[in-house]
């Protein structure tokens, strides 16, 4: 009883969990069940279960409801499909002047907003490749084909590889320095030599257009949320579903408004970019302090000069930092829109990895994490610049950067211009090294990996079949045997022990929304797999943070490290463990371990870190040893802090089970792979999505309920 | 009055009491849910015959593929030909349960002999109302047959032509019924 009372957490652990173990062990699994079949997945068999709904039929294997819930949501992907269909072919039929055929032509609203859309993105897109690559495209949409075919010097010839080269070098160098400067031009002249340079345009055309309109709809959203607290509270939930959301997704819906293509891809892409921005955006002008409200108050200032000429100035970091997750996010896409046939270094990289040629993939690959890593730093430098005010200096001085380009510019032309001699008759390397003409490394890749094979591959093989055999598959077997009572009792009553009533009831709300959809078991497959990379990264990350936080330089250099990890788009970790295991679970499970160590070790670092030095002295004076102080005061006060990082953990691991899809993994996210071949697919991809989104967010509900608790509790909240 | 007066007593228990009450409360809230819905939902005894009859089919079907994966191409019979072509009589039943397609070169050689129904069949824009491939375990043979409608044009006469299957075509993926006597 003593101990009853000691630990009534405990005792209400166990309790909890005698329960939860008690319905699995009670609940048997029905004769008739088998995951493969297990869902609805929309297959006609006679002995399907039925229900109506909403005028829709829901076809379903039914179990006995302790053990799997009918899927009463079973309708909410039909449901959608249908609602999208009529909003795009039969909602608000309005009469349309016709340029081509000079007439009126009824056309529903929406689809002649998408369309209109679609131009515009595509206008804007072509618009600045054409600049950086050239084409005609742009003229074409002022002129027409005839005048262009009549005057072919009016095409546009794009820049030459050095002029933008240059650029980015001497913006580099104004942002931040020698070292940055020096980074960009070894990154850009490493495009250029390796034949990367049109993909590479094309994906920096894609980011150019995205990444300034997220920017300016996120501002925009972000003062509207800041200023009335209805639009804020209207637009949370769409934040934390939209930031849990694989990327991969929201691809679908987007296919069928837009259609496949650049344009749509930059939209979609807007959409995702859009939330980190206004939520940075509030945090800023959250955190300007009341001084200099009042201050700009009193200097008369309206209510537009406030914001613009005294908040969001003041807020300028907070809300640079948002234009660098714009970005970040932005490329991210870029390379995942290869999906829906976005140009540029991602679709190159998506070819690689079907043809499984890993040379050319590893080429593309290393582009790609170069520029991820360009872009972070130079969006990050601008982010932590100060502004320079001197009102002393030469016209010189003041424009030395814009002088020094336009003499790059200058040179440049010159230089394409002497290329057209030295390379007649062949291509003008001094403009562009065409995709086929670079140096390529792709075959010692190749001959590598064939090696690797040969040499390894007993061993591999060996790690393979026992890693599957003897830990994955009996985990996988041990989720899905779990009742969905079980399951629901389990993650309730966690949430109600972690965070009280209000607690339990968003997980109940999310877990059921879950259970109801057609894909329970499948999400539980997800599960499987992203618990096991969280298990193990976790570990990684709390061993790896520890051991680096010892020493200043170390913990420095890890985050160094983690901060470049953390910019290569998720996509790109597939490619060094194909090279490694072949299309594997045990690939994909790899590729979760490596991208979700990142924010572990990060988090360790940091959460050590965050601990008062008065303590550390404090500690020292008392007489502790190195490990008794980690361990007694290091670590629970920086456990807080730790937890957050499993929270990112879990996000990240999630977003690779889901995009791991791509190897063949057997969860929500293959079925969001066959959703972008589906022409009814963009009700199950959006539905799949929000389940994944909200996978996550019973995690982040429970993790964050916990860490404020705990905070409080320590007294660092 | 007496609900206030067990509510205060249960503010009064101490917090982790209350929590696991609380706790407690919550699971069977869930558990009396769950038995809601499986009284509404629940299919019981009735589910499970027939999802085993179902497994029973597919499990019949599976078989019945694999036989036919490894049967020759071409054309078998089951009273002459050469030994590679010819069915015994075990391998014949088994055919006839797996052949679900009659082609419309063993639909036109069975109305050849039937003036009526090819009359049908050629004014209904050689149409197929119903098709069936039979064992007969009495007479140990297999049967097919059809039936041609002229419905769809305003005749209104249907006529069903069936007689034996003597022999069918195996295409490596399925069988198909080659001939049908029906004289």
């Amino acid at each position: 009883m003593e101990i009853l009372k000691k630990y009534p957490k405990l005792f209400q652990w166990l309790f909890l969990l005698i329960t939860f173990f008690a319905l699995c062990f009670a609940i048997d699994v029905p004769e008739t069940y088998k995951f493969i079949r297990g869902q609805a997945e929309f297959v006609r068999d006679p002995n399907q279960s039925t229900y109506v709904f909403l005028g829709k039929e829901v076809r379903y294997y039914a179990f006995d409801v302790f053990w799997r819930l009918p899927p009463l949501l079973g309708w909410l992907p039909i449901w959608i499909n249908d609602s999208l269909f009529f909003l795009m072919n039969e909602w608000m039929p309005l009469e349309f002047w016709n340029e081509d055929t000079q007439e009126f032509k009824t056309r529903p609203l929406l689809l002649e907003v998408s369309r209109k859309l679609t131009f515009f993105m595509t206008f804007l897109i072509e618009l600045i490749r054409e600049i950086l690559i050239g084409g005609i495209n742009t003229i074409v949409t002022f002129t027409g084909w005839d005048w262009i075919s009549d005057n072919p010097w009016a095409e546009l010839p794009g820049l030459p590889w050095t002029i933008v080269t240059a650029g980015a070098v001497l913006l580099s160098y104004h942002l931040s320095g020698r070292g940055l400067a020096l980074f960009a031009g070894l990154t850009m002249v490493y495009i250029s030599i390796f034949g990367q340079w049109k993909p590479s345009m094309q994906t920096l055309s894609f980011i150019l257009v995205a990444a300034p309109l997220s920017f300016m709809f996120g501002l925009g959203l972000g003062i509207a949320a800041f200023r009335n607290k209805r639009v804020e509270k209207a637009l949370y939930p769409i934040l934390l579903v939209m930031q849990t959301m694989p990327q991969y997704a929201v691809l679908v819906p987007a296919m069928v408004l837009f259609g496949v293509g650049d344009h749509a891809a930059v939209i979609i892409t807007m959409v995702v970019a859009i939330p980190p921005m206004i939520l940075l955006t509030i945090l800023g002008l959250r955190a300007v302090p009341p001084e200099v409200i009042e201050a700009g108050k009193m200097s008369g200032c309206n209510n537009w000069q406030l914001m613009f000429k005294v908040l969001i100035p003041t807020a300028r970091r907070d809300i640079l930092i948002g234009v660098n997750q714009v970005i970040m996010v932005c490329f991210s896409m870029a390379v995942i829109s290869a999906f829906i046939a976005a140009k540029g270094l991602g679709y190159n990289l998506l070819l690689a990895l079907n043809r499984l040629d890993i040379g050319l993939a590893l080429e593309a690959g290393l582009c790609i994490s170069l520029i991820a890593i360009l872009l972070d730093k130079m969006s990050l430098a601008w982010a932590n610049k100060q502004e320079d005010y001197f009102g002393n200096l030469t016209f010189i001085q003041r424009n030395k950067n814009i002088l020094f380009f336009v003499g790059t510019v200058i040179i440049g032309i010159v230089l394409a211009y002497i290329g057209t001699y030295l390379f007649k008759g062949t291509h003008n390397y001094l403009f562009e090294v065409p995709h086929n003409k670079g140096i390529s490394t792709a075959d010692f890749w190749n001959r590598g990996v064939d090696w690797i094979f040969d040499t390894f591959f007993v061993y591999i093989k060996a790690f393979n079949t026992w890693l599957i055999q003897d830990v994955l598959q009996p985990m996988r077997a041990l989720y899905l045997r779990m009742p969905a009572i079980a399951t629901i009792v389990l993650v309730v009553g966690a949430g109600y022990l972690i965070g009280g009533i209000r607690s339990a009831l968003i997980v109940c709300g999310l877990t059921l929304f879950i259970a109801l959809s057609p894909w329970w078991d499948r999400a539980l497959v997800t599960t499987y797999m992203a618990t096991f990379g969280v298990i193990v990264s976790c570990t990684i990350g709390f061993i790896v943070g520890t051991l680096s936080f010892q020493n200043k330089h170390t913990a420095s250099f890890m985050l160094g490290v983690c901060d470049i990890f953390q910019t290569f788009p998720s996509f790109v970790y597939l490619i060094p463990v194909m090279m490694l295991f072949g299309i594997t679970d045990t690939s994909v499970l790899i590729a979760v371990i490596v991208y979700a160590t990142i924010p572990a070790t990060r988090y360790t670092i940091e959460g050590l870190r965050s601990v008062p030095a008065g303590l550390h002295d404090a500690a020292t004076m008392s007489g502790v040893n190195k490990f008794q102080r980690l361990t007694k005061i290091e670590f629970p006060l920086a456990f807080p802090h730790m937890m957050l990082g499993i929270n990112q953990t879990i996000v990240f691991a999630l977003f690779m089970v889901i995009i791991g899809a791509f190897i063949g993994t057997e969860d929500l996210g293959q079925y969001i792979l066959k959703a972008l071949s589906d022409k009814n697919g963009a009700g199950i991809g959006l539905t799949l999505g929000i389940c994944v989104a909200f996978i996550a967010l019973i995690f982040d509900n429970l993790i964050r309920s916990w860490v404020e608790k705990r905070k409080k509790h320590l007294g660092i909240a | 009055m007496l609900k206030e007066n067990y509510l205060n007593k249960i503010k009064e228990l101490p917090e982790p009491i209350r929590q696991l009450l609380g706790l407690v409360s919550i699971i069977i809230i869930v558990i009396l849910s769950f038995s809601v819905l499986n009284i509404i939902f629940g299919e019981g005894d009735d589910l499970v015959k027939r999802m085993k009859l179902e497994e029973e089919r597919i499990a019949k079907e599976k078989k019945l593929s694999e036989l036919i994966s490894k049967l020759p191409s071409g054309i078998l019979v089951t009273f002459d030909g050469t030994d590679h072509h010819r069915l015994t009589d075990d391998v014949y039943e088994q055919v006839c349960n797996a052949t679900k397609l009659i082609p419309q070169r063993a639909i036109m050689g069975a109305n050849f002999l039937n003036h009526r129904a090819h009359e049908i069949y050629t004014i209904n824009g050689n149409k197929i109302d119903d098709t069936f491939v039979e064992w007969d375990k009495e007479k140990g043979k297999c049967f097919a047959g059809f039936t041609v409608s002229g419905n769809n044009v305003g005749v209104d006469e249907s006529i069903s032509v069936s007689g034996e299957a003597l022999s069918f075509l195996s295409t490596g993926i399925d069988t198909r019924v080659y001939f049908i006597k029906n004289f």
